[in-house]
């Protein structure tokens, strides 16, 4: 059985049949527009399986198989949007997904590191901060701020640090999280959140596929 | 143009078709039974119209119930419009019934719903799919008869709590179990002011909080939410998102509740 997690810049598959199951990797762009998978999630799941588990559902699902823990915070930063889960007592509390304000941040923070040639491993956590809602909007206080003698290198990080902010209030301020996504490589991102963060990587949702799978498959049986 | 009750009757037998925009109170809509007049519910999408022809009249961020109602209002052919601008509506109403009577060369007469006498809330506590529920419901406000055979009341598994959405799609992502709380169970009532009804919640079952982006009702379901021990706040505008449609089924699926 093979799943995957059509994401808007890349895709993530797992092949549950291979004797050590491991994720690649394809680039979105990349991606043969005849890739067929048994399950999928991600935005643009739909078009390549006809089993589709919808992305909140996919991250809880990975949540619950990945965190020991009855209460925790979730946070899932995509390139188009970000979403979030919430348990307490083992149970579902509370809930988010940005696809509209909070779009583009992911992508946003790597487009930035292409046009302007930067390692983001090397940039430090910035003292100051952009107050940024949403990638595009963003991305006019970068050219204010170097326009204004500050170096590309700090504007950019005070975007990604805002980037953080906001995605951390969205997902209710809370004193720790844990993070899901290709951000997680991202150390200057993950620095930036005012809490304890846990990176979980970027197979979460693929994770939580795998259990659907697996519990559908439990169903299944006679 | 202000409702006065003496004269009611002898105004409306002068119309054939009139529109409403919220629930004007029930001796509104007795008279217009009366005189077997077509009632048109604005509220609810009538024309084939984009909403942008509502643009030159409201602003684009607004509640897109009202910007409904004004596309309705100018491509319908009414002899009058009663719109209801008392506590059971909405101060945006209100601007709305202004700026339309300046607009139409109809009379746009503002009503104060203050009615009090319960009828009810057979379908909010019915089981059968949430969609037909809530569509008899809003074709109830045409309607003054009181309500026959009700269905019996049925055991809830999830709630759905806040006015009919502009967009109904939203609604067949729950199961037949849900009970409807909220501004459309004051509705179906016939008393679109009872805030405390209003307010009322199941807190055993899991609910979304539903709301119209921009409406003042946004905060009382955000607030409710917060009450409530398994809530979804859910705002939408003019369309079901992608994103919007899948917090509710994550939320009913990740709840434990049967589709």
């Amino acid at each position: 059985m093979i799943l995957g997690d059509f994401g808007t810049s890349y895709c993530k598959f797992l092949d549950l049949s291979t004797p050590d199951p491991a994720p690649t990797i394809v680039a979105t762009k990349d991606l043969p527009r005849d890739t067929r998978v048994d399950l999928a999630t991600g935005h643009n799941g739909k078009r390549f399986s006809a089993r589709y588990v919808n992305e909140l559902i996919a991250l809880a699902r990975g949540g619950e198989a990945m965190i020991a823990e009855d209460d925790y915070v979730l946070l899932d930063c995509g390139s188009r949007d970000i979403k979030f889960i919430k348990y307490q007592n083992n149970k579902l509390a509370d809930m988010g997904w940005n696809a509209e304000c909070g779009a583009s941040m992911g992508f946003t923070i790597e487009l930035l590191e292409r046009y302007y040639d930067l390692d983001y491993s090397t940039l430090k956590v910035p003292e100051q901060t952009f107050s940024v809602t949403c990638g595009v909007l963003g991305m006019s206080d970068i050219f204010d701020t170097v326009i204004s003698g500050v170096p590309v290198a700090e504007a950019v990080a005070r975007f990604v640090k805002g980037i953080a902010i906001n995605a951390y209030r969205f997902a209710g301020s809370p004193s720790r999280l844990y993070l899901s996504g290709g951000l997680c490589d991202n150390p200057l991102f993950v620095g930036s959140f005012p809490c304890r963060v846990t990176p979980l990587g970027r197979f979460v949702l693929l994770r939580g596929l795998e259990t659907e799978a697996r519990q559908r498959r439990t169903h299944t049986l006679p | 143009m202000t409702l006065e009750l003496a004269s009611l009757s002898t105004t409306i037998r002068r119309f054939r078709k009139i529109g409403i925009i919220g629930i004007p109170p029930l001796a509104v809509i007795r008279a217009a039974n009366e005189h077997n007049l077509v009632i048109h519910d604005l509220d609810e999408p009538l024309v084939r119209e984009d909403l942008e022809a509502a643009s030159p009249f409201l602003p684009r961020v607004y509640c897109a119930i009202l910007r409904t109602a004004v596309v309705n209002a100018l491509h319908l052919e009414l002899d009058a419009i009663y719109v209801d601008t008392g506590p059971g509506k909405c101060d945006c109403a209100l601007h709305t019934a202004t700026i339309l009577a300046e607009a139409l060369p109809i009379p746009v007469i503002c009503t104060r719903n203050m009615d009090n006498t319960g009828y009810g809330t057979p379908l909010c506590q019915a089981r059968h799919p949430l969609l037909d529920r809530m569509q008899a419901i809003t074709a109830g406000v045409k309607s003054a008869a009181p309500y026959d055979n009700p269905p019996p009341v049925s055991m809830p598994t999830a709630g759905f709590w806040g006015v009919p959405p502009r967009d109904f799609s939203i609604l067949t992502l729950f199961p037949e179990t849900t009970h409807i709380f909220g501004w459309a169970r004051c509705m179906e009532n016939k008393t679109p002011a009872d805030h405390d009804l209003e307010a009322q919640f199941n807190p055993l079952v899991p609910t979304v909080f539903f709301a119209q982006s921009f409406c003042a009702k946004t905060a009382l379901a955000r607030y409710l939410a917060k009450k409530h021990p398994h809530a979804l706040y859910l705002d939408v505008d003019v369309h079901t998102t992608g994103s919007a449609r899948a917090k509710v089924q994550a939320f009913l699926e990740l709840s434990g509740v049967e589709p």
